[in-house]
């Protein structure tokens, strides 16, 4: 039973003032049978009343406004959980009953969403390339965990190559990315063979173990496995999720999960640092002193709406029934 | 030269239903306009219809076309012939609108909550999954009394035999209802004293009936809720409506730079600070309407206003997410839900429909695809519509292929003979295919329906597309008193 | 009332007023360039109300119909009647519901009567005079429609705030603009037809002459421009207005934090007040004139942090 603190920041800052700004954080773990949330302390700039509720994929959102002129936000989220190893599936039922028990959940609620590609025109060549067939013969945890692999090992770990905004499609030509791009691929694999799959963010705390995607928050996926259920598998770290993972949120995509997104009014420029520490119960501190922010690229999480008046122009005349 | 040469070259088309005349005479609801017509010599009439241009054009009762960068002031085309409909068509028309909407809202509670009607099998699964228009966002938020239709603009078509059908139902923003009220006004100035003659109901208390229903959805309980009506902007088309609507509900008219959303309430932004708003009437489509929830790149919008919105704080009409409601492929099922829901059978039928991705169906509908319409099921307006009976083979072709790289974006009805109206066309009558939207408010107490309506009509000769976007234009719609 | 519609009955008209003022002065100047051939330059007008550059204003220069085409009609150039009508208009479309039908509906005709194609044609073959005084009429439709329908609320304050700003700052142009050559010397006396015009073209030809019995002298002019407390268009008469219309709105506790801008408009209103000609004159006339200038602009700057402050 392991125990973390996981110290999240998030800091916004402005050149000029701004104004008007409305926020949506999903920064709330899952609290289930394989994971207890001892605390959260969130602390957030102006202390604007957060509201919390369920969205549709059962995730905590919280939301919150910020209308006084301001120069920093800042989203500082402190928390202490304690998760459970899960055993893996046994995987002992014929794999033609497997398939057959996937194919007869295919349009129902919830796994409908999670089978259905988002928008990828590279699906056929994926099927090529990763010979699709071969998964079809074995059973769906081999094929998941198989995949899996594929993918850890087709694609290199390279930051600053891919944003948020980045497409399967790009992702499968640049066979390179981050955590979130891992996921996003797997998801698009997983889905072309008929296994139900989600995304998944939240942290990974690996204590010395030197995994991937520390210091940030951190995205896997989960995949529907017939008499078992949803089984976390961490294509940039090739493994399955067993104790060291920290859930926050899921979905079908980034889009469903992003950890801090939000809006506001003004003419200002601004600037994104995001930080994750990690301390456990053996002293270890992953950053050692004070939780270390590292800069963004500018297309994350804040959207400026600024006036852009041709594009204001085609939505003014769009609406119209 | 008398008037009597105005109903000389009448030719109804033997296969259509003509709403002035039958077997050659003029139907009894007629009788008394084009009586009074006749008394008239071609010049009062030609001036009539001069004055109603100017009118229109001196009221700024204008859309805007913008091309090569310029604004150009153009006219609804309007008609002024009256379309008349009898007490006991209206009273068909409305059970059947009344009963129609009523299961639509209990759908979409549904849809949006326990979902009833998918685990029974009478909707697929699939085809709420698959449209665009379902809203994850809106799964179990609670809206006032249930309520997610509270105005809709129903269009009817008419067969050659006579009988009414659903074309259309639009739940989302659905425009025109400013054209029924300013038509009317306009009749009353070119036909003195005949409205009165003929019984004709009024269509007068609209605006009245909306703004008592807005003023029952606030959230807050005291005397004057701000109710705000939220426009695009003057670019839209549809501007002078909602600056009409506003004006005669005597609300706010704001654009979304108006609205801030400030500890889960929504404002506006006043000379003297802000303002709560309780109640907003929006114009402006669901995925402009929250850059922070739908469309980050939308400047119509507010953000934060579905947070707002989910905690109760402010009102929403019509409700998001209607659009799953709409969808023109899950119009097949609306008299399944009908009969799911009320338990009764539907008054109003559907026009038979074809799934484009329902193989079967597509296989049907590529063979005589010269005696349908096909549609975008997301789409309004008349835009990505294809006619097969004056289309040519090529494009006829790419629309195939288009069809068969998504069918679940399309459908296909059979090509329905719109019902003619007689038209006022350089000085005779003349008959010309017309449909019939009536708006129908839905507040707590019950689905009103003012007697009246929009008729869109077609004015070239022999065409099917009443939208203005296509070339049509529109009558005054007179409903007559039992 | 909502920021932006008091920021666009504010810019409406503002725009009326401004397109009033420059049709005045092209009429008036096309009178003069007929008169008198010799000492008449349109240099003045180009530079006032337009923003070309000096090559281009040398090519115009001796062609009055193809400035008044370009001042009028010429939708590329960003300060011609047609297009700032069709602001005027705009900012009233987007506020209907908060003036008069009537008065939509004229400033609705006006622009409908800057589009038509007679407009230009006219300007370019016939009597440019009967054209120019077909729009002024517009705008007096305007003026008068706004007088007897508009309620004296709040919106009315801030249209009246927006027209008398405008109208002091153009009043401090037309002034100046003789005066941006530094060497200028205000007692030339071959000057007088240009006074004489200048006066006309803001309609205070007649209290001249009624005030002043001793001929054209710059002197008397900047007086009545500045000083004349009975002349419409004069400085101190635009900025009084101005007052009275703030106060207004601050007695009816419609504006946010207004002791700001009260304190601008009181120190200007008190510095016009307390000149008089001579020591205008004596102290450069140029100057005081861009202070004043720089005043309303800080004025109007002011307006927009403190009642429109909604972007």
């Amino acid at each position: 039973m392991p125990q973390f603190k996981i110290h999240h920041v998030t800091r916004y800052t402005y050149e000029v003032p701004v104004r008007d700004s409305a926020n949506q954080i999903i920064l709330f773990p899952v609290k289930d049978e394989f994971q207890t949330v001892l605390k959260q302390d969130l602390t957030i700039t102006g202390e604007p009343a957060v509201d919390i509720y369920k969205d549709y994929y059962g995730n905590e959102v919280g939301s919150f406004m910020f209308a006084d002129a301001h120069t920093e936000l800042k989203i500082d989220s402190k928390i202490e959980v304690v998760t459970q190893p899960r055993p893996l599936p046994t995987d002992s039922v014929p794999k033609e009953e497997q398939w057959n028990s996937l194919q007869a959940i295919r349009s129902q609620v919830p796994f409908i969403d999670f089978l259905k590609q988002e928008s990828c025109d590279v699906v056929d060549e994926i099927k090529r390339d990763t010979q699709v067939g071969q998964y079809l013969k074995v059973t769906p945890l081999t094929a998941a965990q198989k995949l899996n692999e594929y993918v850890y090992q087709e694609f290199q770990y390279i930051k600053g190559v891919t944003s948020v905004e980045t497409t399967p499609d790009e992702i499968w030509k640049l066979k390179a990315g981050v955590c979130q791009d891992f996921a996003h691929i797997l998801l698009v694999m997983l889905r072309m063979t008929g296994i139900p799959a989600r995304y998944v963010s939240g942290y990974i705390c690996p204590n010395h173990n030197g995994m991937r995607g520390e210091g940030a928050t951190h995205a896997w996926v989960e995949a529907y496995i017939p008499n078992y259920g949803w089984l976390g598998l961490d294509p940039t770290n090739n493994c399955f999720v067993k104790d060291l993972h920290v859930r926050l949120a899921v979905g079908r995509s980034f889009s469903d999960c992003s950890p801090v997104k939000g809006t506001y009014k003004g003419t200002s420029n601004h600037s994104l640092e995001v930080g994750v520490s990690v301390s456990y119960e053996d002293g270890h501190v992953q950053d050692d002193h004070a939780t270390v922010l590292t800069a963004q690229p500018n297309t994350n999480g804040l959207q400026k709406s600024d006036e852009n008046s041709y594009r204001r122009y085609l939505e003014m005349i769009q609406q119209q029934q | 030269m008398q008037a009597t040469e105005l109903l000389r070259n009448y030719y109804v088309d033997t296969n259509t239903w003509d709403e002035m005349y039958r077997d050659s005479s003029v139907r009894e609801q007629y009788q008394r306009v084009v009586a009074f017509m006749q008394q008239l010599d071609l010049e009062e009439l030609n001036k009539k219809e001069e004055l109603a241009k100017r009118l229109f054009m001196s009221q700024g009762i204008t859309f805007t076309v913008y091309s090569s960068g310029e604004g150009i002031e153009k006219i609804f085309p309007f008609d002024i012939i009256p379309r008349i409909i009898t007490a006991t068509e209206w009273d068909h028309i409305e059970k059947g609108i009344k009963q129609r909407l009523s299961a639509l809202n209990l759908f979409l509670k549904d849809v949006y909550h326990n979902q009833f009607i998918l685990k029974d099998g009478v909707v697929p699964i699939e085809m709420i999954y698959s449209c665009p228009h379902y809203l994850r966002e809106m799964y179990n938020l609670p809206v006032p009394y249930d309520l997610y239709v509270h105005i809709a603009g129903i269009d009817l078509i008419r067969n050659n035999d006579g009988s009414f059908y659903i074309l259309e139902d639009n739940l989302r923003t659905p425009s025109g209802v400013s054209y029924m009220l300013e038509n009317r006004e306009i009749t009353k100035r070119i036909f003195p004293d005949l409205l009165p003659q003929n019984n004709v109901r009024s269509v007068i208390e609209y605006p009245n009936i909306l703004h008592k229903n807005l003023v029952s959805l606030s959230p807050r309980q005291i005397a004057n809720p701000t109710i705000v009506l939220l426009t695009p902007g003057i670019y839209n088309s549809a501007y002078f409506e909602h600056t009409t609507l506003a004006r005669l509900m005597g609300v706010e008219l704001v654009e979304g730079r108006d609205l801030v959303v400030d500890n889960h309430r929504v404002y506006m932004k006043t000379t003297f600070g802000l303002q709560q708003v309780d109640v907003i009437y929006r114009r402006v489509d669901d995925e402009f309407l929250d850059p922070l929830t739908f469309n980050p790149n939308s400047v119509l919008g507010v953000s934060g206003i579905m947070n707002a919105y989910r905690k109760g704080n402010v009102a929403i009409v019509n409700a998001v997410g209607n659009g799953v409601a709409d969808d023109k492929a899950i119009y097949c099922y609306v008299p399944d839900m009908i009969r799911y829901y009320l338990n009764e059978e539907p008054i109003l039928k559907n026009v038979p429909t074809y799934r484009l991705d329902n193989p079967e169906h597509r296989e049907y509908v590529f063979n005589n695809i010269t005696n349908m319409v096909v549609k975008k099921t997301n789409e309004s307006g008349g835009y990505g519509m294809l006619m097969g009976n004056n289309t040519s083979d090529e494009e006829i072709r790419e629309y195939c292929a288009a069809i068969k790289k998504d069918p679940r974006q399309f459908i296909a009805q059979p090509i329905i003979s719109l019902s003619s109206a007689p038209c006022y066309m350089q000085g005779k009558l003349q008959p010309r295919r017309v449909d019939l939207r009536p708006y129908a408010l839905c507040g707590p107490d019950g689905i009103e329906i003012v007697p009246g309506g929009l008729t869109r009509v077609a004015l070239r000769e022999g065409s099917l597309v009443v939208n203005s976007s296509q070339g049509g234009g529109s009558k005054d719609t007179w409903v007559l008193s039992a | 009332m909502l920021s932006r519609v008091a920021d666009s009955l504010y810019w409406m008209s503002r725009y009326i007023e401004r397109s009033d003022g420059i049709l005045r002065m092209l009429k008036v100047n096309y009178m003069y360039s007929q008169d008198s051939v010799n000492e008449f330059s349109w240099k003045p007008v180009l530079r006032l109300f337009t923003y070309l550059e000096e090559p281009e204003t040398k090519q115009l220069e001796t062609n009055p119909r193809a400035i008044l085409k370009f001042i009028v009609t010429d939708k590329s150039n960003p300060n011609a009647i047609v297009n700032i009508v069709t602001r005027a208009r705009e900012n009233a479309r987007s506020v209907q519901d908060h003036i008069t039908k009537e008065l939509w509906q004229c400033l609705n005709d006006y622009y409908h009567t800057t589009k038509e194609d007679w407009l230009p044609k006219w300007l370019q073959k016939d009597d440019p005079i009967t054209i120019l005084d077909v729009l002024i009429k517009q705008g007096l439709l305007y003026y008068g429609t706004a007088d007897i329908t508009m309620s004296r609320g709040e919106g009315y304050s801030f249209m009246n705030i927006g027209k008398f700003l405008e109208r002091a700052i153009l009043s401090v142009d037309l002034l100046n603009v003789r005066f941006i050559d530094n060497k200028y010397d205000i007692d030339t006396v071959a000057d007088a037809p240009y006074w004489k015009y200048l006066l006309l073209s803001i309609a205070g030809f007649e209290l001249y002459l009624k005030t002043y019995r001793s001929g054209f002298d710059a002197r008397n002019v900047v007086e009545q421009v500045v000083l004349n407390n009975h002349f419409p268009r004069s400085i101190i008469y635009s900025i009084t207005r101005l007052q009275r219309y703030f106060d207004r709105l601050k007695q009816e506790g419609q504006v946010n934090n207004y002791q700001q801008l009260d304190f601008m408009i009181g120190k200007l209103l008190s510095k016009v007040r307390y000149s008089t000609a001579e020591t205008i004159i004596s102290q450069n006339l140029h100057q005081y004139l861009i202070d004043i200038k720089n005043d309303l602009y800080a004025i109007a700057n002011a307006m927009n942090q403190c009642c429109f402050a909604y972007s």
